[in-house]
């Protein structure tokens, strides 16, 4: 995207007075925060702060007057062009701030000024104000404090006070009054209640007197009010301790000085800028929170969680007991919010700096948790969205989501075009640029936190867009770069993905927002690369455990070099590096083998030349970087011939060592780890709920990045097992070990028989039963068939110990399930996977152990020792197997019924149940357009296209005798990647056939291209077309098998009628 | 005696992956279980060699076997008691000579099972080592590296007096390496208070390990083959060759073998991305150091940058059908079966075989029908034991030869090695198989017999 540059010029130089303007506010701020200064002193290095913030520093002048003092340079000089503002202190004119220029200059907004000077001379002369009321306050209190310590036994203290306030503030002691004596008349003090009453009844009776109205009621009331004072008063001095009286008072005074806070949180007409403005003042105010009545702290902190963040309840609920108004101070400057904003900072902000304040406060944390980090950060609210849609005229895009899915899919490139070429609201350009001042040119990644994201249960993450940016060049080339970036995540909250999302789960009606996340890029330059040493997630619960010693409570990191966002997503050609930080020491992979195989092998870092985001070799970024890898000794090992090695002496040149990422040192030589189990341990016990954290090291400290509940990382949610099962109708059950999941369409079950497998004489046989697990591996439905087997998957050492099979042998299995049989006294260990654990977490393949032998579970042998194995139609080969491996064709055993596997890691149950299938009936009525959300739809369309297919199919001008369905779409299992798998027996010619094929490419081309606006999963053509002949079905070779095969048959569809 | 004595290798399981009987079982009787076939394997031999009964009996079982508990303080300070075992099954002809496994279920009958096969396995290349087994229950994946430290360091301490460097030498093995190897011999030097590097074999070049060890076994496979060459009068410069896999072994064995001048037109290798195997063939011959610097440290090679470089790509199964002299298999067990034997070329003179047990009993059986030459696995790659040897020599007297030292003297033993089982066979008119194991267990009943032990 090219932007229009002299606009970006423009707004520049505007900005450029801004920061200038602004400068000389901070300044001003700095001076009127230092309390070791005296007003006239203050005064004095203002005159010298304020000239640099107008248009021409070099001829402007200031002065202040106040009281009786004239504040001037020495050589100020009478002057024509004078801007000047009052300092107006309780109402009344103490004095004025004046700027001038001594020679004339070009004529702007009012004289020579800019109508934003008038501004900032306006703003410059309130701030002077409040801080003369605060310091004047500040006098009062200490007199005060010193009356009363001096006074502590003399009686008339309270007095003091008295006096005090009806000289300062009347109506403030009016208030304490009344406050008085309602606390009297709580506590139950006869005379109290009295004088409540009579005030209220004498109110009352006024009121109530016809033809009185015009009698002038208010000249009584400073009377009767004195009354009142003196009366609460004395009732209270009977009533209560003096060191009483004067406490109450205290707090009084203090919770009035911020009431203007309260009152702006009430008001729900205020905008965001009223309520950021009011909490500056607060901060100014020199109120300690902890000064203030319990439940006036509790209901500021709920009115600005609720403002800033969230409305959601828990969240409040959380957030309150650490989240304080002074937490606000910092925030405050890093926002950026449009001229009278409602909008929330989103989910992420919210989970984020809930998590940090817990960090900060919560009395267990320890000093290393208490160095936990948060990179800086600007934040956007999330009102901006609908502000840049107004601003562009861009409405429309707002209903978007009730179009087609395919619709949005097909506009939605338009859209982010259209996004990225709108220009910018200037208040929202402006704030982009501040906040690039104070980023600098540090890598920046821009994050959406949208409102949705703090809903329970919906797992957003990744579903709208987050985008590293280099942040390298002039002012001008980053600035656009940011809004560039803005855009596209803006335009990220109407793409497919999200929509289709959202509509699934019924939050298409919820109005949602988008805020943003300006913040830095954790790392460190090394070369032209700018990257974290390390990133990661992390999780309070392991659901993938290697080993029986680790219990579900040890939690799971995923650590990988670099940028986090491999750690983050599965990517199926790489692996992270699993740990479980309350088992440290015991590793997924254990030999040099298996490290080198799971270590990462890519990296993503910031390329600071390109200026942009790359996924580099992790090999080739250890040669460039060599030592100067942040913490390298830590990261990386050696790979000695057998084993792998922790570098000790000189850092070796990688280019000619094997070298791998393993973080050995990181984990046993640094706290690295038990920092993050404290950190889970933490959040999880103050949010009540697993948590799931992304985090980054720099090489020397340690950033939290996100945080929220586990149960919105979608994979493993834990089901509902259901208790009251028939027996007849449960297969299996398991209570340990168990992780979170489902598996609900179980068509197949490949059983190695326990006994049989044992029993075999030799290890041929036993390497066949691995050949014939892979081959049915092939044959059988996709992610429907589950292997249940005795002792270790994958055994490669001693095959006795488990069937002899590779990932590749077992890849589309839906689950693996190990059984562990009591032998003796003996009860064998289980591989848990261990010899393609890291294949199985990436595919979500499900792992169960069973322990047949623990009279708690089922273990129904006799079904799957007494079924009928179709394993000798399938693989004739292999019959001599036929005792020890057995394939169940469940619905054809059990009358159409098929197996639902449920697991439940939080009560460590898992059953695996007969039951009726879903629901498969009725046609829906469009071809293209309406889809149900259900899943269901994929199998459906693509089964029509086939019978459509096959009825516009010409056989005796293709020469083809039959058309068959085979695969996903005949299954109904298809997704939205899947291919039509087609079987088509021809007896034509071979022009026939390439006519055929001809034919058929058209269908796949045109078919592909409606599921890529149905779906978004772009195919080479959708049809997969299998040709057999004559002579492949007399040989039932090749696809042939599958006509009339006795599971999993073909299904025949009708051609067109000649 | 012309016959065939033992027609199938004997069968160790594990981690030396031998090949193994593979026709269709009938109705399972019981359990295999490897010690009765390494005892059925001997007494053929035994048979044949026509050993009195008091050999037998002595070889028939080990000479000495050690069981013992190794109570271990884990991480979370309970303690777990493992079981350890060393079984030395004979060292009439120097110190037992084996490796220490740790398995989750290990069985005493495995260890004894491959404690006679490192007795065989030393006496085929004739280096002076008896042969020796130990192991633990255990698996390391569900232990920390302290805790196996722990467990070795336990191991050491209940053998301590009973091996040795002049009597029993361990040695890495299934799921054990060099890290667990410099526990046991750091505990056994604390309990004999000096310095012992003799005690142990696989150790890191530096720490007593010795160089040449990395090519070792793929230069033993080809000094055999140069001899093969030899004797049936063919030069290698007028030689083409197929290999399977790209390892280790089958890397410095394509490395030395051009280096005589043979051209290696084909190599076969597990494709990670695809989970298949593929065979990359250049009929000019291929540059080793052009695909090395695209393979990875598996020995999986680019199959885009291949192809990029002009090399044909073709299914994994291609390297066995290669109009070539000489196939060396050197992947995996159970390569060349009765289903694919019969793609072997005619052209093909000499299969060595690089990997342990490439090829099946009735793939051993045609491919002695067709006259092929067959260097059996055990001597073919005895160059990694040979080299073990070496390194407890030179550990022994603490001074460390130089790499071409190593191999110079490593040429030399296989090649007569090899020279003794080829007289054998053919003098004997034996497989070469065959007269391997002949001529090793002859060669320890011998021992046995002039030590007066039988």
């Amino acid at each position: 995207m090219t932007r229009d540059e002299t606009q970006v010029g423009v707004i520049l130089r505007e900005l450029q007075e801004r920061a200038k303007e602004l400068n000389c506010l901070y300044k001003v701020d700095e001076l009127l925060n230092r309390p070791d200064l005296s007003l006239e002193e203050i005064f004095l290095a203002m005159i010298g702060v304020l000239p640099p913030g107008w248009q021409y520093p070099h001829d402007c002048q200031a002065r202040i007057v106040f009281e009786d003092q004239v504040i001037q340079p020495p050589d100020f000089a009478p002057a024509p062009f004078v801007q000047s503002a009052n300092i107006v202190v309780q109402g009344e004119v103490a004095g004025s701030v004046e700027v001038s220029y001594r020679v004339q200059m070009p004529k702007s907004d009012e004289g020579p000024f800019l109508k934003e000077e008038r501004k900032l001379i306006e703003t410059i002369a309130d701030r002077i104000a409040n801080h003369v009321m605060q310091r004047r306050l500040k006098t009062a209190f200490e007199g005060l404090s010193a009356a009363a310590d001096g006074l502590a036994s003399d009686k008339g203290e309270w007095r003091v006070v008295l006096e005090f306030l009806r000289d300062t503030d009347p109506v403030l002691l009016r208030r304490i009054s009344r406050k008085l004596i309602n606390h009297l008349s709580w506590g139950g003090v006869q005379e109290a209640k009295e004088l409540l009453q009579r005030d209220g009844v004498a109110t009352l009776a006024d009121a109530a007197i016809p033809g009185d109205e015009n009698r002038p009621l208010r000249r009584d009331v400073p009377a009767r009010f004195v009354d009142l004072t003196t009366e609460a008063f004395r009732i209270a001095s009977q009533h209560l301790s003096e060191s009483e009286i004067l406490s109450c008072v205290t707090t009084w005074i203090k919770e009035e000085k911020c009431s203007f806070l309260v009152r702006c949180l009430e008001n729900l007409a205020t905008s965001l800028g009223e309520v950021i403005e009011a909490i500056e003042r607060y901060q100014h105010s020199a109120v300690e929170e902890s000064e203030l009545s319990l439940s006036t702290q509790k209901g500021l902190r709920v009115s600005l969680i609720r403002r800033f963040f969230s409305e959601n309840l828990e969240f409040i609920n959380i957030a309150k007991n650490f989240i304080e108004v002074k937490d606000f101070y910092d925030l405050l400057g890093r926002i950026i919010f449009p001229p009278d904003c409602h909008g929330k900072l989103g989910g992420k902000s919210a989970g984020l700096f809930l998590a940090k304040k817990i960090i900060e406060k919560a009395p267990e944390a320890n000093g290393q948790l208490r160095q936990v980090k948060v990179p800086r950060t600007w934040y956007i609210t999330s009102d901006w969205i609908l502000n840049f849609v107004h601003h562009n005229e861009l409405e429309d895009v707002l209903n978007w989501k009730y179009m087609e899915i395919d619709q949005v899919r097909q506009e939605y490139p338009h859209l982010v075009a259209l996004f990225k070429s709108s220009s910018f609201p200037s208040e929202l350009a402006k704030g982009l640029s501040l906040a690039l001042d104070e980023l600098g040119e540090r890598p920046l990644i821009v994050r959406s936190s949208s409102l949705l994201e703090d809903r329970a249960g919906s797992a957003f993450s990744g579903k709208y867009k987050s985008l590293f940016l280099g942040n390298q060049g002039t002012k001008e080339e980053r600035l656009a770069a940011l809004m560039d970036a803005v855009a596209e995540v803006y335009a990220s909250i109407f793409g497919p993905d999200p929509t289709e999302y959202r509509a699934e789960r019924g939050l298409l009606d919820v109005h949602e927002e988008m805020g943003l996340m300006i913040q830095e890029v954790v790392g460190q330059k090394v070369g032209k690369y700018f990257l974290p040493a390390c990133s990661g997630v992390a999780f309070s619960n392991n659901e993938f455990r290697w080993s029986a010693r680790i219990s579900r409570g040890d939690g799971l990191v995923r650590l990988v070099p670099g940028l986090g966002t491999r750690a983050v997503d599965r990517v199926n050609d790489d692996y992270p590096v699993l740990i479980a930080p309350g088992q440290p020491n015991l590793r997924v992979n254990v030999t040099v083998e298996e490290v080198l195989k799971y270590s990462p092998k890519r990296v993503d870092v910031i390329n600071l030349e390109a200026n942009a985001f790359e996924t580099v070799d992790s090999l080739e970024l250890l040669r460039y970087c060599g030592a100067n890898y942040p913490q390298i000794r830590h990261f990386v090992s050696i790979i000695e011939h057998d084993r792998i090695e922790q570098l000790v002496g000189p850092v070796p040149d990688f280019g000619t060592r094997d070298v791998v990422f393993s973080f050995e040192g990181l984990i046993q030589k640094t706290p690295f780890v038990a920092r993050i189990r404290e950190l889970l341990t933490l959040l999880q016990a103050k949010l009540g709920t697993p948590v799931d954290i992304e985090f980054a090291y720099d090489g020397e400290d340690f950033y939290l990045l996100q945080c929220r509940p586990q149960s919105y990382s979608g994979d493993a949610v834990p089901v509902a097992v259901p208790q009251n099962l028939p027996a007849d109708k449960v297969i299996f059950s398991a209570n340990r070990f168990v992780s979170n999941g489902k598996v609900p369409e179980i068509t197949h079950i490949v059983y190695v028989d326990l006994e049989g497998y044992s029993q075999l004489s030799d290890q041929a046989a036993m390497r066949d039963v691995g050949r014939a697990v892979g081959r049915l591996n092939k044959l059988l439905p996709k992610r429907q068939f589950i292997l249940i087997g005795p002792g270790r998957w994958g055994s490669r050492g001693d095959i006795k110990l488990g069937v002899p099979v590779t990932y590749s042998e077992i890849n589309n299995a839906a689950m693996l399930i190990e059984v562990a049989r009591q032998r003796g006294n003996y009860l064998p260990d289980l591989s848990f996977g261990t010899h393609f654990f890291q294949d199985l977490v990436e595919a979500s393949i499900r792992y169960l152990p069973l322990y047949p032998d623990d009279p708690q579970t089922a273990f129904k042998e006799e079904f799957l020792h007494h079924s009928r194995s179709v394993l000798e139609e399938l693989l004739p080969e292999f019959a001599h197997l036929s005792d020890t491996l057995r394939v169940i064709d469940v619905p054809k055993e059990t009358g159409g019924l098929i197996l639902r596997v449920l697991m439940n890691a939080e009560l460590d149950q898992a059953v695996a149940y007969l039951s009726p299938p879903r629901q498969r009936e009725g046609q829906p009525e469009s071809d293209v357009g309406v889809i149900d959300r259900t899943g269901e739809e994929h199998w459906r369309w693509r089964f029509r296209m086939a019978q459509r297919i096959a009825a516009q199919l010409d056989p005796h001008l293709f020469g083809v005798k039959a058309f068959y369905l085979i695969g996903s779409t005949k299954n109904a299992t298809a997704g939205p990647e899947s291919d039509i798998d087609l079987l088509l027996h021809l007896q034509g010619t071979e022009d026939q056939k390439r006519e055929l094929l001809l034919w058929l490419e058209g269908w796949s081309r045109c078919l592909s291209e409606i599921n890529f606006l149905r779906t978004g999963y772009r195919t080479e053509g959708l049809l997969d077309v299998h040709l057999i002949t004559d002579v492949d079905i007399a040989q039932r070779s090749s696809y042939a098998v599958k006509i009339d095969a006795i599971t999993d048959p073909a299904r025949k569809l009708p051609m067109k009628e000649a | 005696m012309a016959q065939s004595v033992v027609s199938e290798p004997i069968d160790m399981g594990t981690e030396v992956r031998p090949s193994v009987p593979g026709q269709a079982p009938k109705k399972p009787t019981k359990a295999f279980n490897s010690f009765q076939i390494a005892q059925t394997q001997f007494d053929k031999v035994a048979e044949y060699l026509g050993l009195d009964p008091a050999t037998r009996d002595l070889l028939r079982y080990p000479l000495r076997e050690f069981h013992f508990a190794i109570p271990v303080r884990m991480d979370d300070g309970s303690v777990k008691v493992f079981r350890g075992f060393r079984v030395q099954h004979n060292d009439a002809r120097g110190p037992g000579k084996g490796g220490i496994r740790f398995h989750p279920q290990e069985t005493i009958d495995t260890v004894r099972a491959l404690s006679m096969w490192m007795t065989w396995k030393c006496a085929v290349v004739d280096i002076p080592l008896g042969g020796a087994k130990g192991g633990v229950i255990c698996d390391p994946h569900n232990l920390s590296l302290r805790e196996q430290e722990q467990i070795c360091r336990g191991w050491v301490r209940q053998v301590a007096r009973n091996v040795g460097p002049l009597t029993d030498v361990p040695a890495p093995d299934v799921m054990t390496n060099s890290q667990h190897m410099l526990w046991i011999l750091d505990e056994f030097e604390q309990i004999h208070g000096g310095r012992y590097p003799g005690f142990i074999t696989g150790k890191p070049v530096g720490m007593g390990g010795s160089l040449g060890r990395t090519e070792a076994t793929g230069y033993g496979v080809v000094f055999t083959l140069r001899e093969a060459l030899k004797e049936l009068g063919i030069r290698p410069e007028d030689t083409t060759a197929s290999v399977q896999g790209f390892g280790n072994v089958a890397q410095y064995a394509i490395e030395l073998y051009q280096r005589l001048g043979g051209r290696v037109i084909a190599v076969s290798c597990w494709d990670q991305a695809d989970q298949c195997s593929y065979t990359y063939r250049k009929l000019a011959g291929i540059d080793l150091n052009q695909i090395l610097s695209i393979t990875d440290h598996f020995g999986g090679i680019n199959k885009q940058k291949a192809k990029d470089l002009g090399y044909e790509l073709l299914p994994g199964e291609a390297w066995l059908e290669q109009d070539v002299e000489i196939l060396i298999p050197a992947a995996m067990e159970n390569q060349i079966t009765g289903d694919n034997v019969d793609k072997i070329s005619p052209r093909v003179r000499i299969i060595a075989e690089g990997a342990n047990g490439p090829t099946t009993p009735e793939a051993d059986t045609q491919i002695k029908e067709r006259g092929i030459l067959l260097i059996p696995d055990f001597l073919a790659n005895a160059g990694g034991v040979t080299c073990s040897y070496f390194e407890q020599v030179q550990s022994n007297m603490n001074y460390f030869w130089e790499k071409d030292e190593v191999l110079g003297k490593l040429d030399l033993k296989m090649t007569s090695a090899y020279f003794a089982v080829s007289e054998l066979s053919r003098r004997e008119k034996l497989s070469m198989r065959d007269a391997a194991y002949a001529i090793a267990i002859g060669r320890v009943a011998k021992a046995c017999h002039d030590r007066g032990w039988v």
